[in-house]
């Protein structure tokens, strides 16, 4: 592993002009950084697209620093399109971040393949022998054969519930489709709105886990090229959705007002997200016995295992990084028990160490039934599709939800936007 | 000239009326910022807040985006860019109307013209150009591009107000014996102090409300400006509540409103050409 | 005092070298060419590639180009930006005149121009939110309209064509007025204090003198403030994209979000380039003529 001497001297000049509340010197040898008690801390920077996680960025580096003597400094972008744009332009130049977040699925496979990234497969072959990750994560992290990066957080998908609403009307989280259902209904009739209908930026939602409640295999396939969007499998889920929608079970989609302002306050009564979602009710002070999650049952009774939507975020370090020791040391240390503990605590959310103390017991329950064998893993939608088509389909989608009888229209533009993009890469 | 006769009477009117109109969303702001933020529904953003809340969560949002910290820098390039644009785009505005150089119009178009790109195209190319000549993350490098970035105006501003100075004040300060360079800044820039300052100040607040060139060129939060920290409460992943966001956009807007408020007071009084003509 | 002749009579005698000229106009040049004609020139090269912002763009001809022509996103796109520049022009330009024109000379004045000017204080972002918020179904625009009786009350606003693109032209329009009011007040200093007291006291043919002289008089102004307004509104980016992203579907896109979301969205650099190129071309044309024609008109005259 080599630094360039021009990286150095970039830093340096950053350094000086940039930040005085660093307190101590930037480490230039390896020497330093490995020796934590005797030498000044190394400070990393951390590039991330979740700016609102800035503070609990800042408050791990202070773990970092005492416990490696890894100081980290976050860099936090809150456009997660410019993010993108900038950390492949990065790649080009000499401004390298020392660690950044990045997205599994399509864009990790696109910056393997330029050699940007620097292989993790080492760290993931301890981390396996001492439990500390799992085989059912690493496949999201490997590319060819290896691994690169590590997660930064994993989330499952499931539906977050009022349940002073359900305690109301005297109804029970789910176990089947039909059930779900039928609390629906009932909701419906006493005047609540059932379901949250997301906005375009998660309009991908309800199409997901509808189509692997139905048929994860063809998800799969939609997502590597294999299947098209005019398949009868998704038509028909396209279909079910609209009756739903018709059916008035769903809220507008034009509401601006916060997801977690509107689960709080009962204007409606299920919501599903990713379990990273805890933090944002905890946000608007929701007392914890007012809310509740349940994993969202199949529609597909004859599935042999359960579908749950999963998502995980990498943090990776480039080839070329400044400090690159330092870097790596710092993902070994986040894979340890005690800073995935810890993060789990201020975000309300799991990492991917199994040994890690979860916030609650609930988000425990849900990480043991998920990483368990009676559930099938499915990569979230907005990871697994290609950018391009990404772009179409969420546009596409967004128009269905408040038009849903468009849906033929919407299926042939998101499909041709794919067939273009399949054409020229090889469906995998 | 003060007496209110129904038209003068009308006027006020009408004025208050719209005023008030315009006013509405702003009573939103206001309302909503004060309002604690667990108080806030959804569905009662009419309603004035039972307790005040403002103080909370402007600390909420200065504790969640620490903006408190990027407003020194965000003041230093929406003081010294603009203040370098007015003065680069009055110099082109005269040579282009004053000085009648070959093809005014070409240059004119040049200069003005940077206001065409759109901003999203500049952004790649002009990290990767920062990247590769230090300027990335640098107050300097910010205040080059922001600089860039207000010329157009001004060079459109002073050029036309330029143009409609009679000559006569031009050939008198050739007769004189002045130099150009002691015609523009002595004579021609005094005369267009209020159109200066108005240029300053549309861009004072363009400038103070940047959010993407700062979060694009700088990295630190100590070098980039304001609103790339406002920017951070609002996100999917652990945002901030309206108020909070709300209350945060007020404290970060606050210098340009009162900026605008000193300058009325200017404006009432600003130069008119005709007392010119008379010195 | 005599009157002073404000507008000098062409054509203007060669008062100075061009080569004396130089030192001024070439700063302004210099940095505009250096921060934008710069990178513009390598968007107008990507335009012409196929590139994703990794590796090293692939060189594809005018086939981004020929997409454009054929492709129904970018239909909607020039119909909404069409849209925008009409409605965003006309609106606060002529609102922005009245107002200045109605409170300029009066006492306190200023105050009752500030409620105009505070919007313009505010970030795009902040006022796309407060704007989301009146607009959204249930939200305060729809409260206002059940008070008056006006059916519509609980239609989403941002949801369907062309309603989403004429409410945000009223929230941009609402920002910008206070802006053009100002440049506009800025610009009746430059007309004589006799004109304006003659067109206040003589009620009746107020409007012509209105039109026949203060207008006029006020031409290197409405120049500038409608020149700029053009430029504006074809660039109109953060209120859209925070409002509805130009969606739903493309209903609401413009040429600006559609390069933004193609290029940062989609990973199509390439395609993305060759629009902000259209858009740009079209600003550039669209304020080049529109202020040629005024600096001929302003000739013609003298």
């Amino acid at each position: 592993m080599t630094r360039s001497n021009v990286t150095h001297t970039t830093r340096q000049k950053l350094a000086a002009v940039a930040l005085s509340l660093v307190p101590g010197a930037i480490g230039l040898n390896a020497v330093a950084t490995n020796t934590a008690q005797a030498a000044p801390a190394t400070t990393i920077k951390l590039y991330n697209d979740k700016g609102a996680w800035d503070k609990y960025f800042a408050a791990v580096g202070n773990l970092a620093k005492k416990d490696i003597g890894v100081a980290v400094q976050p860099v936090g972008y809150t456009n997660e399109d410019t993010y993108d744009a900038l950390i492949d332009a990065s790649f080009r130049t000499h401004i390298k971040p020392n660690v950044f977040t990045w997205h599994t699925g399509a864009q990790l496979q696109e910056v393997v393949k330029q050699g940007d990234l620097a292989s993790t497969s080492s760290i993931w072959k301890q981390g396996i022998a001492d439990g500390d990750l799992t085989t059912g994560v690493e496949k999201y992290y490997t590319v060819d054969g290896r691994q690169y990066c590590v997660p930064l957080y994993v989330s499952y998908y499931v539906m977050y519930y009022n349940k002073d609403i359900f305690a109301k009307y005297h109804l029970a989280p789910p176990s089947t489709w039909a059930e779900l259902l039928q609390v629906a209904k009932t909701l419906k009739q006493h005047g609540v709105t059932p379901f949250y209908a997301t906005d375009v930026l998660f309009s991908f939602l309800w199409f997901e886990q509808l189509l692997v409640g139905s048929n994860p295999t063809l998800y799969n396939n939609l997502e590597s090229g294999k299947a098209s969007y005019l398949s009868p499998g998704v038509v028909a889920v396209m279909k079910e959705w609209r009756t739903l929608i018709d059916d008035g079970y769903f809220t507008n989609p034009a509401i601006t007002t916060a997801p977690q302002v509107l689960l709080k306050t009962g204007a409606v009564a299920m919501e599903p997200w990713g379990t990273w979602f805890t933090g944002n009710m905890k946000l608007v002070d929701a007392p914890p016995s007012s809310y509740g999650m349940f994993v969202i049952p199949p529609e597909n009774t004859h599935l042999a295992k359960v579908p749950m939507i999963f998502e995980t975020g990498p943090i990776c370090v480039p080839t070329g990084a400044p400090d690159m020791s330092a870097d790596m040391k710092f993902l070994k240390w986040w894979t340890t028990p005690a800073p995935e503990s810890y993060w789990a605590s201020v975000t309300s959310d799991t990492g991917a160490d199994p040994k890690a103390a979860a916030p609650s017991a609930s988000i425990a329950a849900i990480d043991k039934y998920a990483s368990g064998p009676k559930v099938q893993v499915v990569n979230r939608y907005y990871e697994a599709t290609p950018a391009p088509i990404l772009n179409t389909a969420l546009s596409e989608l967004g128009a269905f939800m408040v038009n849903p009888n468009s849906y033929m229209s919407d299926l042939k533009t998101i499909q041709a936007t794919a067939a273009q993009y399949w054409s020229s890469h090889s469906a995998s | 000239m003060n007496r209110l006769g129904w038209a003068g009477v009308l006027r006020r009117a009408v004025l208050i009326a719209a005023g008030l109109a315009w006013l509405v969303p702003i009573y939103l702001l206001v309302v909503n910022a004060v309002r604690p933020s667990a108080a806030f529904t959804g569905t009662n953003e009419w309603t004035l807040p039972s307790s005040f809340g403002l103080f909370e969560n402007v600390a909420t949002a200065e504790q969640a985006s620490g903006l408190a910290g990027s407003l020194a820098s965000t003041a230093l390039y929406s003081i010294v860019s603009p203040a370098l644009a007015v003065v680069i785009g009055a110099l082109a505005g005269f040579g282009v109307s004053v000085l009648q150089p070959r093809r005014p119009f070409f240059w004119f178009m040049v200069a003005f013209g940077g206001a065409v790109f759109p901003a999203q195209m500049l952004l790649v190319p002009l990290f990767v150009a920062y990247a590769q000549l230090n300027l990335y993350n640098t107050p300097q490098g910010l205040v080059i591009v922001y600089t860039a970035l207000s010329v157009p105006l001004a060079a459109l501003v002073l050029r036309n107000f330029f143009g409609g100075v009679p000559p006569h004040l031009f050939q008198a300060a050739q007769i004189d014996g002045a130099s150009l360079w002691t015609t523009f800044w002595r004579i021609y820039m005094p005369v267009a102090w209020s159109a200066l300052v108005a240029v300053f100040i549309l861009e004072f607040t363009f400038i103070w409300n940047d959010l993407l060139f700062g979060l694009t060129l700088a990295s630190s939060n100590s070098v980039r400006p304001v609103m790339p920290a406002l920017a951070s409460l609002q996100s999917a992943y652990g945002g901030s509540t309206i108020p909070v966001v709300l209350a945060g956009g007020i404290v970060a807007s606050l210098p340009p409103v009162v900026v605008f408020l000193a300058a009325q007071r200017f404006f009432a009084r600003g130069l008119t050409l005709s007392q010119v003509a008379e010195a | 005092m005599a009157r002073v002749r404000l507008a000098p009579r062409s054509p203007k005698p060669q008062v100075a070298k061009p080569l004396a000229t130089a030192p001024f106009i070439a700063p302004a040049v210099l940095v505009v060419v250096a921060l934008m004609y710069l990178p513009f020139l390598y968007s107008v090269y990507i335009s012409f590639t196929s590139y994703n912002g990794l590796g090293a763009p692939r060189w594809d001809g005018i086939a981004n180009y020929v997409q454009l022509f054929h492709d129904p996103e970018m239909a909607d796109a020039i119909r909404n930006t069409a849209v925008w520049v009409a409605g965003g022009v006309v609106v606060p330009v002529v609102l922005g005149l009245g107002l200045a024109v109605l409170t300029y000379g009066m006492r306190h004045g200023p105050w009752y121009r500030l409620p105009f000017l505070l919007p313009y204080a505010m970030s795009g972002a902040g006022i796309a939110v407060i704007w989301g918020f009146i607009l959204q179904p249930g939200g305060a625009f729809g409260d206002i309209l059940k008070l008056l009786g006006i059916p519509g009350s609980s239609t989403a606003w941002l949801s369907y064509w062309p309603d989403s693109t004429l409410a945000m032209v009223v929230a941009s329009a609402w920002q910008a007025t206070g802006v053009n009011c100002l440049l506009f007040v800025v610009g009746l200093q430059a007309v004589p204090v006799a004109v304006l007291e003659a067109a206040e006291i003589d009620g009746a043919k107020a409007f012509t003198k209105f039109v026949r002289v203060t207008l006029p008089l006020l031409r290197p102004m409405t120049i500038v403030v409608v020149g700029l307004a053009i430029v504006g509104t074809l660039k109109t980016f953060d209120i859209v994209w925070v409002m509805t992203q130009g969606g739903p579907g493309y209903t609401s896109t413009t040429l600006a979000t559609a390069m933004y979301s193609q290029t940062f969205v989609a990973n199509s650099y390439g395609y993305g380039a060759a629009i902000a190129v259209l858009l740009t071309v079209v600003t550039g044309l669209a304020s080049a003529t529109y202020l040629k024609q005024q600096v001929q008109v302003g000739a013609a005259k003298r």
